[in-house]
């Protein structure tokens, strides 16, 4: 049952925060370096909000939105002139990343009063559970059954889908992928403010909340490749597993490195990642297919 | 890089190469103490610089790595010169410290480059190395993390390193400044020199078209192992430098910040051209001193926003746009036809 | 577009340039030109980057004691200029600007550093140049440097305290949880040590990397652990997590000790009550400190400050720093930096601050400070349970047998050794 619990832990925590990274990176190719400060502008957005009085997941809805359009923002503003040269936007979204974090500390200073996490505990045997931890692993799943169902059966997903597999061929297709892009962009953005406002009742508020997710967002990213759905849902989940196994037996530094070295192992054997992973199998399976007709 | 140029030609950028050594070569003459050791400082960062400049900009390998042989390179040296407790040999550990970044880089790039993984996934595997290799070194705090009667020393890191001594001499301020700016330029010449040799084509072609390069019979992989192994050695040399300069190295020398820096900088500079990441990493030195030595609580959003701007408005890095500019301008001037140098920034 | 980028490129080459000969000019005009009308004072701290929470404060608590010693006459009746430095949280900009204020300022001594690895960057370039470095901040204690004070909290203050109180109350079983590096493993170890000398049993123990922010595991093998008593050494902004995650995991009953919380990151503000109900902490100031003194301090600094969340232990250490340098340059009638360490040696330095009497002890380089044991309540209020008065720092003169004043080893000695 505790490892259970672990792994539903961390399995929420390294999907929430991956998932607006590995849209952005699998759609646009762009590494976005200020994803922790997008988490952060989501964390505070929801504090303020709540801690004025305004309902928490009201508050974090608010959040999530409002780094949306923050991210529609900087997209209009700076990544738009970078999209077809990835690399740069490095550059771009580490000086955004410098700005926020800074600027953020400059406007409200180096912390600001939390809000408490809400629900309480229950107990099954001698263990005493969260329950806010388990409906963060539920709400994990319902986001990957929510951007599932965007990119399969909805135009803008379909849209979004050719335009990652080859821009040039989707816009001579009537697509605009611009504009595709920009879409991409502010949900990517809007993900990570959702992910900050989940976790802020759980967390000191500060703005290097941020680099709290990096590491794990990275690592998630980098074994699941570039299909942020399959992607991200499978290398979280083993991840998880890899993680709640050390830090139950061995503490949580264990947990971590042994994270990242699984990640360099696992990119090593499978240079693609999750994603690379399904694609062959399918291939494989469709080949055997066209084989027996 | 459509036309072979071996000659010399008189552009802004050798120009400037020019009146960068000599600069260098005079300027403790007119500096105070500090101003000289703080560029001796400022020059370690430029050969980091350097390193991502020979293996990003010339060869296309993405690697947020070269933060972690620039530790390993200052651990090595701070461990073995403290070890040795003969200041003599103190050069002895600045190979030992090469040496190791070296070995260390060829293992890491061969575990990469002959398991097919390329472009963004090689910063990525580089990235998750250096943050490993930092939050190891940040625990070794306990006494079994000793290596003979030297301590690593945890978060705090490794103190009271020497200095470099040369015999019995021991390098001042003005002879360290000397020692640094001499590696750097000499890294700095075989870099601009490799580019006009037939080896240095191989690499751009690596770059420009890793499959091409491979049907022209270009043993890919392998270049791109030495090439990393070199990179993780300049980086290397970068690291004990620091180590003697400031007589210390802690784990975040490492960390994500230091090595998504170097990166940022190069990039910022024009990463396809060496004199460019010299420049612009110098530059940027000097101006967060200055701004770091001004109190402002701002320092961090300007040169956030300078990096903005850069990009933004100068894609193919600043100074590399600042030659091209220079050079158009005097062709217009003189209305001679010279050579194009928009060679370098394709 | 293209007259554009270049009109942009040459802007920035030109700003280049210009800070490139601003700081040649500077450096060749200021070298040497040491004012002697006035004592200069470096302050090198964080206001920003990951530490500014502390730095912010500590800057200010220079910058009221410089700004009440200018106003009733300075010292030996010089005015004290103050060059300060944000070292943004980077051990590097530590190096670059110690070497600047040292070299190019000739400060006539600095104050300052907050993590212990931002001391150990600067201690080489301060022993070397002969300066004089006020270290006022807790720390794991241990530094036996000629030319280093170090005026804030060691284990010998709070540890000995912390434990002796906590296993008398509460019962033998201790468990351990604390930040993965130097201040954490060495005071996790001056822990254990004082819980064998109280009877006590240590039941169990997880060091955490700075980084981790989700403590679910932890707070499970706690659980499982069943402790009397929970040591929580947890640093930086990340680890401060733990406590609302402790909170609501539902687990009562289990009083929790600290040295660094509370009196350092003033957590008992920032997070919801009751998240922190049932610590125990030794410090040797917080801003809830009800003396005459204190209150007066308070009023002094919220008058100059009024948007200060919190005074804390490092805030007044900085403070009291600067008054315990003025007392030493008073005695030596000289800013020389061997006659001021000769008086700062003699025993004879120390200063009726907010904290109480604060004595620099000479053999050590260490301060002779009051402890006072605080608990939080339930709406997280403090309650003073015990003071300690005029505890001795004296690890360093007594187990590792060093006298500063005889011989300076110039090293950062630990238990763990």
């Amino acid at each position: 049952m505790s490892y259970l619990y672990q792994f539903c832990n961390n399995f929420s925590f390294l999907i929430l925060s991956a998932i607006g990274l590995s849209i952005i990176f699998g759609m646009m190719g762009i590494i976005n370096l200020a994803h922790g400060e997008f988490i952060m502008l989501g964390a505070y957005i929801t504090t303020f909000l709540a801690t004025a009085g305004v309902p928490l997941p009201v508050a974090i809805l608010i959040g999530a939105l409002g780094t949306g359009v923050f991210g529609f923002l900087i997209d209009r503003l700076i990544i738009s002139h970078l999209y077809n040269r990835p690399l740069d936007s490095v550059v771009a979204t580490w000086g955004i990343s410098l700005i926020m974090c800074q600027g953020m500390r400059i406007l409200f200073g180096s912390s600001i009063p939390g809000t408490s996490t809400p629900l309480g505990s229950f107990s099954i045997g001698d263990g005493k559970y969260s329950v806010y931890r388990i409906l963060l692993a539920v709400i994990a799943l319902l986001v990957v059954v929510a951007v599932y169902f965007i990119f399969m059966h909805t135009k803008i997903g379909l849209h979004a889908r050719a335009t990652m597999q080859n821009s040039s061929i989707a816009s001579s297709m009537g697509v605009n992928s611009n504009k595709m892009y920009a879409l991409t962009f502010a949900f990517g953005s809007a993900l990570a403010g959702f992910c900050g406002g989940l976790y802020a009742p759980t967390m000191s508020i500060t703005p290097d909340i941020g680099s709290n997710f990096m590491m794990e967002s990275f690592v998630t990213v980098i074994v699941g490749g570039t299909n942020p759905l399959v992607g991200t849902v499978l290398s979280g989940g083993v991840l998880g597993l890899v993680r709640s196994f050390l830090e139950m037996n061995m503490g949580t530094f264990a947990g971590r490195v042994g994270l990242l070295v699984v990640a360099i192992l696992f990119i090593r054997l499978v240079p693609k990642g999750f994603s690379g992973l399904v694609d062959n199998i399918r291939k494989k399976m469709e080949v055997k297919k066209h084989a027996k007709n | 890089m459509r036309k072979t140029k071996m000659q010399f030609s008189l552009g802004s950028e050798n120009i400037i190469t020019v009146l960068l050594l000599v600069a260098g070569a005079i300027l403790p003459f007119f500096l105070s103490t500090y101003r000289v050791s703080i560029f001796s400082y400022f020059f370690t960062s430029a050969i980091l610089g350097l390193s991502i400049s020979f293996i990003w900009g010339y060869t296309g390998i993405f690697s947020f790595g070269q933060a972690a042989f620039f530790g390993i390179g200052g651990y090595t040296y701070g461990i073995l010169s403290k070890l040795f407790d003969n200041n003599a040999l103190t050069p002895v550990a600045l190979v030992a410290g090469v040496a190791l970044a070296a070995a260390v880089a060829a293992i890491l790039a061969w575990f990469m480059f002959y398991g097919g993984i390329n472009d963004v996934f090689v910063g990525l595997i580089t990235m998750c190395f250096t943050i490993a290799l930092s939050t190891f070194l940040g625990q070794t705090a306990g006494s079994e993390w000793k290596i003979g009667d030297v301590s690593l020393g945890g978060f705090n890191g490794i103190t009271k390193i020497p200095t470099l001594y040369f015999g019995s001499y021991k390098c001042d301020k003005v002879t360290f400044y000397y020692v640094t700016f001499l590696i750097l330029a000499a890294i700095y010449i075989a870099l601009l020199l490799l580019k006009k040799t037939k080896a240095g084509y191989s690499l751009l072609a690596i770059r420009e078209n890793r499959t091409r390069s491979e049907l022209f019979g270009y043993n890919v992989p392998k270049i791109q192992v030495i090439v990393f192994t070199i990179g993780g050695a300049i980086a290397g040399i970068a690291g004990v430098l620091y180590a003697a300069w400031g007589n210390y190295i802690t784990p975040s020398n490492l960390d994500l910040s230091a090595s998504t820096l170097v990166v940022v900088l190069v990039a910022a500079g024009g990463r396809k051209n060496p004199t460019a990441a010299l420049i612009f990493t110098i530059a940027y030195s000097i101006i967060a001193n200055t701004l770091s030595s001004s109190g402002s609580q701002y320092a961090l959003v300007i040169l956030g926003l300078i990096l903005i701007l850069v990009i933004l408005f100068v894609p193919n890095g600043i100074i590399t746009a600042a030659f091209d500019g220079i050079d158009s301008a005097w062709r217009k001037f003189t209305g001679k036809k010279t050579e194009s140098e928009g060679g370098e920034t394709a | 577009m293209r007259w554009k980028k270049l009109m942009a490129a040459s802007a920035m080459l030109i700003a280049a340039a210009l800070t490139f000969t601003a700081c040649g000019s500077t450096g060749a005009n200021e070298s040497g030109s040491s004012d002697s009308d006035t004592i200069k004072i470096a302050v090198l701290e964080d206001t920003s980057g990951d530490n500014s929470l502390v730095g912010v404060q500590k800057y200010h608590g220079a910058q009221l004691a410089i700004e009440e010693i200018n106003e009733s006459g300075g010292i030996l009746g010089k005015q004290v200029e103050m060059i300060f430095s944000d070292c943004q949280s980077n051990n590097n900009v530590y190096q670059e600007m110690a070497n600047k204020v040292i070299l190019e300022d000739q400060v006539d001594v600095i104050m300052g550093c907050y993590t212990s690895a931002s001391r150990e960057a600067i201690r080489p370039i301060v022993e070397e140049n002969n300066a004089l470095l006020f270290y006022n901040n807790q720390y794991e204690g241990g530094v036996a440097s000629h030319n280093v004070f170090c005026t804030g909290a060691v284990p010998e203050h709070q540890i000995t305290t912390l434990m002796e109180g906590m296993i008398k109350e509460y019962g033998p079983k201790v468990y351990i949880i604390a930040a993965d590096y130097n201040f954490g493993q060495i005071s996790a170890m001056w822990v254990e040590q004082e819980i064998q000398n109280n009877g006590g049993e240590l039941v169990g123990e997880e060091f955490i990397p700075l980084e981790v922010s989700q403590f679910s595991s932890t707070i499970a093998n706690i659980q499982a652990a069943q402790p009397d008593v929970l040591v929580t050494l947890l640093v930086g902004t990340a680890q401060s997590s733990f406590y609302e995650q402790w909170g609501t995991s539902g687990i009562e009953g289990c009083p929790m000790a600290s040295t660094v919380n509370i009196a350092q990151g003033y957590e008992h503000l920032r997070f919801n009550p009751p998240a922190l109900e049932n610590m125990y902490v030794t410090a040797t100031y917080v801003e809830e400190l009800d003396t005459p003194a204190s209150n007066d301090f308070k009023d002094r600094w919220h008058a100059m400050f009024p948007d200060e969340p919190y005074i804390g232990m490092e805030a007044e250490a900085e403070y009291t720093g600067v008054y315990l340098y003025k007392a030493a340059v008073e005695k030596a009638g000289t800013t020389d930096v061997e006659a001021v360490i000769d008086a700062l040696e003699s025993g004879e330095i120390s200063f009726d601050g907010p904290a109480g009497t604060v004595t620099i002890d000479g053999a050590t380089h260490h301060a002779i400070r009051n402890v006072y044991l605080f608990k939080c309540n339930a709406d997280h209020s403090l309650t003073l349970e015990e003071t300690w008065e005029a505890v001795k720092p004296d690890w360093l003169s007594s187990v590792m047998g060093i006298d500063l004043r005889v011989e300076a080893p110039n090293e950062q000695y630990t238990p763990l050794d």
